[in-house]
């Protein structure tokens, strides 16, 4: 084959990664979008009866891996509830992070929980409209969700409604090009890499490990009530 | 320079010896060079087994890893150097005293490596000057060593007299990009070690990537 054909077949798999999904994909959705997947968790069954106008679908990924959709606004309700619930009492919040699908496909948050007395595993998600990438903090049933949801506000752009502390972790304090991780994101950055470089040297180590950081933020609780009074980083 | 005191030569004799003031200088600084590492990655760990027993840096004067940059002659880059760190390494580079210098270790300190993406500082010498770059993924501590040693070369030329004018820095220049624009433009660009990356980026095709169409299945 001549390097002249380089632009045909062979690359044709990698120019569709680079531009994504067009849209939802069928194949996919007439397995998925199914309601009823005999859940092997009896939490699925048991969270279905309890919220039923907020249970969206289940599935089973990866052969026994049960997987729950809910209603994004309904979210600290629900998990709230498995926190508490004896019968249920995922008492471990393994992991939070998302998953953007690209294509104008809705976010999904992914809960990822752990029950440590009943030892059994349970990923409840929620998708989150390009135009809606908000949904409520977790911080107030497992403490332990605080730098999970910076990470993924800070690589994704979801605001999580009543965290305490809705900075940024990964990225710089003055990162200006949006969140990473969003399929819509340049490999390389938005900006040239001397504007690059040059923010990342105006950057002042000091601001973000002061030893009394914990102790000074503190007080900076938002308001749960009233979000806008918090210190909210604008999206983008 | 004559000491007429009982000596390293012996007792009971004048004891002295004519020399070059570069030579003798050149000979003490590159003999006693003080490592600063700076280890963010994989190469850190050669770095350590350069320093270990095996591999014993100390052969060469530079068994006192210095953790303190006011006290450091040469800063090890040793790994990959993303963004948010990039102050980071500057400020320690400015702390250094002077003379100083600085050897780059590794694909990912030396150009970004593969980590070609939004984070990754492209190349420590957009921010700090570097004197050696080691190429390797991580280099082996051999090649470390011939490193340092290149370092020790290069002290060995240098000269008392155009010193000041070799290592000159301008004070204002702390805490900002060694490169202007247009080098920093040239220094980060992509190397043909990214078939994708470049396909996407439009840029020139280069011959890798005629060749890494043979690899596909």
């Amino acid at each position: 084959m001549t390097p002249d054909s380089s632009s045909g077949g062979p690359f044709s798999g990698f120019d569709l990664v680079a531009a994504g999904p067009e849209g939802p994909r069928e194949d996919a959705g007439a397995g998925s979008r199914e309601r009823s997947v005999a859940p092997g968790n009896p939490t699925v069954t048991a969270l279905r009866a309890r919220f039923p106008d907020a249970f969206v679908r289940n599935e089973i990924c990866a052969g026994d891996e049960d997987v729950v959709y809910v209603d994004p606004e309904r979210v600290g309700a629900i998990l709230g509830w498995l926190r508490e619930d004896p019968d249920q009492h995922y008492d471990h919040l393994a992991d939070v992070t998302a998953v953007d699908h690209g294509g104008g496909r809705p976010l999904e948050v992914v809960y990822q929980l752990w029950s440590i007395p009943h030892r059994s595993a349970l990923r409840v998600k929620c998708e989150l409209p390009l135009d809606a990438l908000e949904v409520e903090s977790v911080t107030g049933i497992w403490a332990g969700a605080d730098w999970l949801e910076r990470e993924v506000y800070d690589l994704f752009g979801i605001t999580f409604r009543g965290h305490p502390d809705p900075r940024r972790i990964l990225m710089p304090e003055n990162y200006a090009e949006g969140h990473p991780l969003r399929k819509d994101f340049p490999l390389r950055g938005r900006f040239s890499r001397a504007e690059q470089t040059r923010r990342a040297l105006t950057q002042n180590p000091e601001d973000h490990y002061a030893p009394g950081e914990i102790a000074e933020r503190a007080p900076q609780v938002v308001d749960p009530a009233d979000p806008g009074a918090g210190e909210g980083e604008g999206v983008g | 320079m004559g000491v007429n005191k009982p000596g390293i030569l012996g007792s009971g004799t004048p004891t002295f010896l004519t020399t070059r003031l570069d030579f003798v200088v050149n000979w003490a600084r590159r003999n006693s060079l003080w490592p600063m590492p700076f280890g963010t990655a994989c190469c850190a760990i050669e770095m350590m087994a350069s320093a270990a027993s095996n591999f014993d840096l100390a052969r060469f004067g530079m068994e006192r890893m210095s953790f303190s940059p006011r006290q450091a002659d040469v800063l090890i880059c040793a790994g990959r150097v993303p963004y948010k760190l990039a102050p980071v390494l500057r400020r320690i580079w400015d702390q250094m005293m002077q003379p100083k210098w600085c050897i780059s270790m590794g694909a990912c300190a030396s150009s970004g490596g593969v980590f070609d993406v939004y984070s990754m500082v492209q190349g420590i010498d957009t921010i700090v000057p570097v004197d050696v770059y080691i190429p390797g993924c991580p280099p082996r501590p051999e090649g470390l060593i011939y490193g340092l040693m290149m370092v020790q070369e290069k002290i060995r030329g240098e000269s008392l007299a155009n010193h000041a004018e070799l290592r000159a820095e301008d004070p204002l220049a702390a805490g900002r990009p060694r490169a202007g624009d247009e080098e920093v433009r040239d220094l980060t660009g992509p190397f043909g070690n990214s078939t994708h990356q470049n396909r996407v980026s439009g840029l020139v095709e280069t011959d890798a990537i005629g060749r890494a169409e043979d690899r596909l299945p």
